[in-house]
């Protein structure tokens, strides 16, 4: 039966089983085989690429130090003496992220900040505050730069004259001018609440009686150790791009003890050092308890 | 003590809840030691309040120190009925140097003028905030306690905070103010609501703000905990996006809380479809209240989970920015801030 088995419709079957299975595998095999060439030659040009990248950078590290030793050495422009594009723009690139880390320098040490919004439209400032080697809060200033330069929004506290400021200097031409003073009404006042705020914790025996949002007074209540008689000192900060006070006023039942040298000392202590650490003073001193 | 004064003290320790009452009784500090020690916390209030009844006649107390309890507990729990906001303008030259006891004496003698007879108590609280107890009086009675009105006010800031005023009252409490802050006109801030607390940090900007910047911002390192790394969301740098939007337009963190926000809008009626609405010559007056437990969170959720529109609108940002929550809306553009209330009740 081998001969009919040869032609009949079993082995038929099985013959188109095999031609089928053949065309399976050989077209798999061969669309894999270019699938792979396919990734290897994207993989060798991303290679390339990278490669290139990588040429780029250390030629702008070659420069940036070269550009950076230059300014140090106080030379000469010597540079690339080829005036091709290419040294053109890694020079330009150079530059680039030499303004980039000195902006970053400038905002670590406490400079504004500043950068574009809305696509140039806007322009958000930021200003920090430090006293004592210490920074205390930021505060932001957000602008619309047309038509004319105008706070879109801010949180600079309302005791802070944020609009007389913006008045007597001109806004479009010395922008720079309105900032330094505003960073000094911001700085003043926050160093003038730290100061307070470390007076109420390093001199517990000494009782804060009055205090306002602005941190532009404070009346104290102190205490002289022999007599046991209790002295309220004022003091009025009147300008408020100090630190320090502008008027000390002491205030006390024992008259004479108001009027002695001992307390004109305190008082011109009081006016030059900040009032924690003229309160450490007059306690060493044995001034007050 | 009169007949009054004991009905005022009744129905003023009604007011206050049972597990409040010892520490405003404390806070007060007008109870000696062993007055306390005989207090018993723990009875019903009916028999609680005969006892401080007894002990007010032992100590022969009068409206005064009565008042002196109400203004403690309402201190301390101000989140009562709706507060109002004003806001002082054009200061004079001396307006930064105004100092405390200066601006009691100065509000007391030039309200007691306006208004006699009324009963004035002021206070300092410990964050500088200056208490005032108004209860008012006119020709016919005398100082009426029942309804007192309160003030709160931060020297050298341009804002005032007033709950239970009239509207007979108002302008003697305007003209009261405007004199012994220094200043020349007051208005009325548009803003309203139930805390006291909120309103107060939305317009002095205590909430935490977010600005641009171009240093790695804090929203985006806070949010970078994955739960899952297997798991990539779709659209994360839009998400960031408008997370970054709403919170630049409402601020980051805890919000004061309002409850709502009222539009006004008073425009002429623009649909295309309906010919006879558009018209007509007069604006088609509509208010438009959203009204929340916390609408500056909600409003910041809408923002950020994409059902509001980023960037936000100023109609919706506005509240945070104007530090408003009433606006009227007219055909030229959102109200500005000239635009007052009609009535104050």
């Amino acid at each position: 039966m081998q001969g009919a088995s040869a032609t009949g419709v079993l082995s038929h079957l099985s013959r188109l089983e095999v031609q089928a299975r053949s065309r399976k595998t050989e077209p798999q095999q061969r669309s894999r085989v270019t699938e792979l060439k396919a990734a290897a030659e994207q993989l060798r040009m991303r290679r390339e690429q990278l490669r290139a990248e990588v040429e780029t950078h250390k030629n702008l590290q070659k420069l940036r130090t070269s550009m950076d030793k230059r300014r140090e050495d106080e030379e000469g422009e010597e540079g690339m003496d080829e005036d091709s594009e290419d040294s053109e723009l890694l020079r330009l690139m150079a530059r680039h992220t030499q303004l980039n880390d000195l902006l970053y320098a400038h905002h670590i040490i406490g400079g504004y900040d500043a950068i574009k919004t809305r696509q140039g439209q806007g322009l958000c400032l930021s200003l920090p505050t430090a006293y004592d080697g210490v920074f205390l809060e930021t505060y932001n200033l957000e602008i619309d730069v047309k038509p004319t330069p105008r706070i879109a929004r801010h949180n600079i506290p309302p005791f802070i004259p944020l609009s007389d400021l913006v008045e007597q200097s001109d806004m479009k031409t010395d922008i720079r001018t309105f900032l330094d003073t505003l960073s000094q009404h911001l700085n003043a006042f926050s160093g003038r609440k730290q100061q307070l705020k470390l007076l109420k914790e390093l001199h517990k025996s000494v009782e804060v009686m009055e205090s306002n949002a602005l941190c532009s007074i404070l009346v104290m209540m102190v205490t002289v150790p022999k007599e046991k008689t209790a002295v309220l000192c004022t003091l009025d900060y009147t300008d408020h791009t100090r630190c320090l006070p502008t008027r000390v006023h002491f205030e006390c039942n024992d008259k004479p003890l108001a009027d002695s040298p001992d307390w004109d000392k305190t008082r011109s202590l009081l006016l030059e050092t900040p009032v924690h650490k003229a309160l450490s003073t007059m306690r060493n001193m044995g001034n007050i308890v | 003590m009169d007949d009054s004064t004991r009905r005022f003290l009744q129905r003023l320790i009604r007011r206050i809840p049972a597990q409040m009452l010892k520490t405003t009784l404390d806070k007060w500090g007008r109870l000696t030691a062993a007055q306390k020690q005989s207090m018993d916390f723990t009875e019903p209030k009916w028999a609680f309040t005969e006892r401080l009844l007894d002990i007010c006649e032992e100590n022969g107390w009068t409206w005064k120190h009565i008042t002196e309890l109400e203004m403690t507990y309402v201190i301390d729990n101000p989140n009562q009925g709706m507060w109002y906001a004003f806001q002082l303008m054009d200061p004079e030259d001396d307006a930064h140097s105004v100092e405390l006891t200066h601006f009691k004496e100065q509000f007391k003698s030039h309200l007691s003028e306006l208004a006699r007879p009324v009963s004035v108590k002021m206070k300092k609280h410990a964050d500088e905030a200056i208490w005032i107890r108004i209860a008012w009086g006119d020709s016919f009675s005398r100082p009426n306690h029942q309804k007192p009105t309160y003030v709160v006010h931060h020297l050298q800031t341009p804002y005032v905070f007033v709950t239970s005023l009239t509207s007979k009252q108002k302008p003697l409490l305007s003209q009261a103010l405007v004199l012994s802050t220094r200043h020349q006109a007051i208005k009325d801030a548009s803003l309203s609501g139930r805390k006291l607390g909120a309103i107060r940090d939305l317009l002095m900007r205590q909430y935490q703000q977010v600005f641009p910047t171009s240093y790695p911002s804090p929203l985006a390192e806070r949010n970078e905990t994955v739960s899952n790394p297997q798991i990539e969301k779709e659209q994360a740098k839009s998400a960031e996006n408008r997370l970054q939007m709403a919170c630049e337009a409402f601020g980051d963190g805890m919000l004061p809380q309002l409850q709502s926000s009222v539009y006004k809008l008073e425009t002429k009626f623009k649909d295309h479809t309906n010919k006879t609405m558009t018209e007509r010559e007069e604006p088609f007056r509509c208010v438009v209240k959203f009204a929340s437990t916390n609408l500056l969170e909600s409003l910041r959720h809408c923002a950020s989970s994409g059902i509001a529109s980023t960037p936000v609108t100023p109609l919706l940002s506005s509240i945070p920015l104007k530090g408003r929550n009433y606006f009227i809306i007219k055909d030229n553009g959102p109200g500005p801030s000239s635009q007052t209330r009609q009535t104050q009740n």
